[in-house]
């Protein structure tokens, strides 16, 4: 999403970020010690013993496990090894390695129904990603890896349904927006203690690209990005995507369920389009970063390397990096995940003026996915037709706002120009055409039970998406309904506004719902993670909140509910959390 | 449903219901307002002392032209609790052309148009060489479900609003009754009167199926020029249907019924309402295109027009061509399909050479653009979500949500898995039970 905090500092210039001196060194500290379990150090050791003593100490598995996509007969399984001390992600160090693995019925594996071996070198940074075939469907299964001589945590996964079953229910958390500067990703922390989920949705900004320094808990910078500057290289890319995977609550989510994730801009840089992003300064002048089609090709090459997920339908690296795809969950749902950076015209740049948000010839989704997923949501082959959408989709627009709040609201969601009219250009409502179309497709083919999955807004919103914004709700028609997770850590409302829950976002809150009646849920205030619940008789949201994202032990509260009921096309409010 | 009133290209031979009365015996029964009711009776059907014991009952109730929110809607209680109590497919749908005709035989029929011989509301003849209603008993050119149980010796009912809904399914019930009063400008009769007669022949009669098509919906619907955003008078129809369906639920309940009955109900397609100004025409565009002036039949169905080449066949696939581009080159059409190179319609030849349909919001209107001035259509893509569910206290009603696409041509496997009967139609049916 966009982010603009006023100050930025250059990329060197991290001094010019304020950072809370005590709570910067006391959690960057805890981050020290976390790697200092890996990496222990002795008093004075000498040369030799030191050696002798990481070696001994040293990890193969520092990065986790994971596993991703799944289809009723196969499920991406990953790791990266470190083989060597020296093999560190992003260095292009260490040997060539052959890494074992294993997929069982039991966590025990006395039942292991699939092995094989995988080499990986420093040409791949070590990672570890291949397609596990000839899984039964729906079938939870436990998978490790085993690499010079030590064996790696043990991963549990789940296969998609049968493509002619009919299963009761689908159950997947829902999360997007995890800035490990901002804060303890409790999120993850208490999805991964859920036991019902059969795949994670991440929706993107799955990792920041920004330097260290900027752009943490409001003035806070809860842990330090690595490496200390914006990411631009191939090793950068790769050595952010490692920290992030060295976060244990979100190596604990990736060991208990599949992820199912969509890239949005922060994978590459702020503001993605076709031919730049705001982000990325072209050139190789002073502050150049060079040509931007090489440098989203790195961010492409790292998330390939790093992320369990079928880029261009494969495991394998390099034959592509079309994101856009489908997963088939029997016939009760299909899931098809965007990709709304790579294909999209420029954002307009005067929101408020610009006629071209509405020029049929921009695009948000470029021509070939436009009817890719126009083909998606025609198919006959499931009843929920749920698409993982980065970005928001539900059209906006404002009443007048106090003008000390528009800034502060604008940081979170980009919704509103500086004069107070009503676009977020690097939204769907920055490409008004492409939504028409998409819109009047569903509404000619009678196409129903379409649910839009989006990140990105760092707010928490549920909507009916009206044929007619201008008529409804008397012309109640709807394309179908967006459920919108809140951040994990990124600024939200209130952080930006430096106040307490429930109090400035409030009145916002009203002033949107006000204008906006499809818009039937809005939450401002919160981090936290969502749980999507699919039957036939309904879609289900569950919001739930943490507390501080500075608390690295906060409790996660259920907030709200919201439920689109089959063939209604509308959400309806839900008194309680699935079971 | 097609414009009623609407004249064609070609002369309707719009035909009277072939009722013979020298095979029936008619039967006068009092409803329970009063109304006086008459029913025909096929001969030689067999009482109930002396036909099949059997005590099961199916009734299968069309909420014709019903769109499934409109259940949600909260204004039909009844239809949602019976829905909620029972099987509920919410991914169903209407099948091509989603007209009246064809998706009520194919309920009845179980197979699609192709093997049913009924494609559209609307055909064109070609031995007549005019366009008419599908409206003749003849027109069904399979055994529907109702023919196999009466030779099982079961007892049917047909309680059908419309009157080419009578016509087509004729004398293959056991007991038929003929939709009366019929509104001048509709053309059915209204649900009160309908569910009147429903609610007689179960109780007088006991047939074992019984098929009622309740017309209120969906004719107002066609109607109703507040349609689009206000659809004061189709609202006013649902909450008017609804309570219909439960006097007839009651009923079931109040007799002792409802334990060993299964209640199917469905549309036989929704609803989609245009401006005057959305209209396609494509009369003029066709007569306009050397080739093809003269030489093209349009029979209109609202949301669908179907397009006769009366050309030489020599030159059919040049102008299967040239229709398709006319068709597709006019705003408001959605899409233009070869039907005989288009196997998944499966409307067979009686759909002619071209099948056009129009985008959500538009009518097509034949041979002129004031033809058509019916605001809500149907027979397009648009209209095809309807609600399908399966009541009653019977266990094959037991309460469930299925993410199974359901069709109304899985009517008739449904009717006859719940009776036991043996055998399907040569070839198979092509819908799927879903009990």
């Amino acid at each position: 999403m966009t982010t603009t905090q006023p100050g930025r500092p250059t990329p060197a210039g991290v001094g010019r970020r304020t950072v809370v001196a005590t709570g910067a060194a006391g959690l960057g500290s805890a981050t020290l010690g976390g790697r200092a379990a890996a990496l222990p150090s002795s008093p004075s050791p000498t040369p030799s013993s030191r050696e002798a003593a990481a070696a001994a100490r040293h990890r193969v598995f520092q990065h986790g496990v994971a596993s991703g996509d799944p289809l009723p007969g196969a499920v991406v399984l990953w790791t990266r090894v470190t083989p060597t001390p020296a093999a560190r992600p992003g260095s292009g160090r260490g040997p060539r390695t052959e890494v074992r693995w294993e997929v069982a019925t039991d966590r025990g594996f006395r039942t292991v129904v699939r092995r094989g071996t995988f080499v990986t070198s420093a040409g791949r940074d070590h990672t570890v990603k291949l397609d596990a075939t000839g899984l039964r469907p729906a079938t939870w299964y436990f998978y490790r890896f085993t690499a010079v001589g030590q064996r790696s945590r043990v991963g549990r996964t789940r296969t998609a349904p049968a493509t002619d079953a009919s299963p009761r229910n689908l159950r997947f958390g829902v999360v997007s927006c995890a800035n490990y500067q901002a804060g303890w990703f409790s999120a993850y922390r208490h999805l991964a203690r859920r036991d019902d989920l059969h795949a994670v949705l991440h929706l993107g900004d799955y990792l920041y690209e920004y330097e260290a320094g900027y752009y943490g808990a409001g003035d806070v910078i809860v842990r330090r990005h690595e490496p200390t500057g914006e990411i631009v290289s191939l090793d950068d890319y790769r050595q952010r995507h490692a920290q992030y995977k060295t976060d244990p609550d979100l190596q604990d989510l990736h060991a208990r369920a599949p992820f199912i994730t969509v890239w949005d801009d922060h994978e590459t840089a702020n503001d993605t389009w076709s031919g730049g992003a705001e982000n990325h300064t072209p050139g190789s002048g002073p502050g150049g970063e060079g040509g931007w089609r090489r440098r989203r090709a790195r961010a492409h090459r790292a998330y390939d390397e790093w992320m369990p997920v079928r880029l261009d339908g494969t495991a394998r690296l390099g034959d592509g990096t079309r994101l856009h795809r489908r997963l088939r969950f029997g016939t009760l749902a299909e899931l098809s995940m965007l990709d709304l950076r790579t294909h999209r015209s420029r954002q307009v740049a005067v929101p408020a003026v610009d006629p071209a948000v509405s020029d049929p010839d921009r695009t948000i989704t470029g021509r070939e996915q436009m009817r890719w997923l126009k083909a998606s949501l025609s198919r006959d082959t499931a009843q929920w037709k749920l698409v993982g959408n980065p970005v928001m989709i539900a059209p906006v627009t404002f009443a007048a706002l106090p003008a000390d709040l528009v800034g502060p609201v604008d940081d979170v969601t980009g919704l509103l120009p500086r004069d107070g009219l009503p676009y977020n250009v690097d939204q769907w409502d920055g490409y008004t055409d492409d939504r028409r179309e998409l819109f009047a497709h569903i509404r000619d083919r009678g196409i129903k039970d379409t649910v839009f999955l989006t990140g990105d807004i760092h707010s928490g919103w549920a909507s009916d998406l009206p044929f007619d914004r201008g008529l409804y709700p008397l012309a109640s028609e709807t394309a179908g309904v967006e459920l919108v997770c809140s951040s994990v850590t990124s600024d939200n409302l209130k952080d930006i506004l430096g106040v307490p829950p429930r109090t400035a976002s409030v009145a916002v809150e009203r002033v949107i719902l006000a204008a906006n009646p499809h818009i039937k849920y809005l939450d401002f205030d919160s981090h936290g993670y969502s749980v999507l619940d699919v039957t036939p008789a309904r879609v289900q949201m569950d919001w739930y909140v943490i507390g501080s994202r500075l608390d690295r032990d906060t409790p996660a509260t259920w907030s709200r509910s919201f439920a689109t009921r089959a063939g209604t096309n509308k959400v309806v409010a839900v008194d309680r959390p699935v079971a | 449903m097609h414009a009623a009133a609407a004249p064609h290209v070609h002369r309707t031979g719009r035909t009277d219901p072939a009722v013979a009365t020298d095979r029936r015996t008619v039967l006068k029964v009092a409803g329970a307002g009063g109304l006086a009711l008459t029913f025909s009776t096929a001969l030689g059907a067999p009482s109930y002392a002396a036909g099949n014991r059997d005590r099961r009952r199916a009734y299968v109730l069309v909420v014709d032209g019903c769109r499934p929110d409109e259940i949600d809607s909260g204004l039909m209680p009844n239809l949602a609790a019976l829905r909620a109590g029972g099987r509920h497919f919410p991914r169903a749908h209407s099948l091509p052309v989603m007209e009246t005709v064809p998706n009520h035989v194919m309920m009845m029929a179980g197979v699609r148009p192709d093997r049913s011989g009924v494609p559209a509301n609307e055909i064109y003849d070609r031995a007549l060489g005019e366009t008419r209603t599908m409206d003749r008993a003849r027109d069904i050119r399979t055994t529907t479900v109702i023919e196999r149980l009466n030779r099982r010796g079961f007892r049917t009912g047909t309680v059908l609003s419309k009157d080419y809904l009578y016509g087509v399914f004729g004398e293959r019930a056991t007991h038929r009754w003929e939709p009366f009063p019929l509104l001048p400008v509709t053309d059915h009769a209204p649900d009160l009167f309908t569910m009147e007669a429903a609610l007689g022949m179960v109780e007088e009669l006991d047939p074992h199926l019984v098929f009622v098509n309740l017309g209120d919906v969906d004719r107002v619907g066609h109607s109703d020029l507040t349609g689009g955003s206000l659809q004061v008078l189709r609202r006013a129809a649902l909450v008017s249907t609804d309570l219909q369906v439960g006097r007839f639920v009651s009923m079931l309940r109040s007799t002792g019924r409802w334990q060993r009955s299964i209640v199917v109900v469905l549309a036989d397609h929704s609803m989609d309402w245009s401006r005057p100004d959305r209209v396609v025409s494509l009369t003029a565009p066709l007569e306009d295109d050397l080739l093809l002036a003269g030489k093209v039949a349009v029979a209109q169905n609202g949301g669908a027009d179907l397009l006769y080449w009366t050309g030489p066949a020599r030159q059919r696939d040049r102008a299967v061509e040239r229709m398709l581009a006319v068709a597709r080159a006019t705003p408001g059409v959605l899409s233009a399909h070869d039907r005989a190179r288009s196997p998944r319609l499966r409307l067979g030849p009686n759909a002619g050479d071209v099948v056009a349909y129009c985008r959500a919001g538009w009518r097509f209107s034949d041979p002129t653009v004031v033809a058509n001035p019916i605001p809500g259509n149907h027979g397009h893509p648009a209209t095809r979500a309807i609600p399908f569910f399966i009541g009653g206290g019977h266990p094959a009603a037991a309460r469930a949500v299925s993410s199974t696409l359901a069709t109304t041509v899985d009517v008739a496997p449904t009717i006859a898995e719940f009776f036991g009967l043996r055998g399907a139609p040569r070839g198979g049916w092509d819908g799927v039970s879903r009990i």
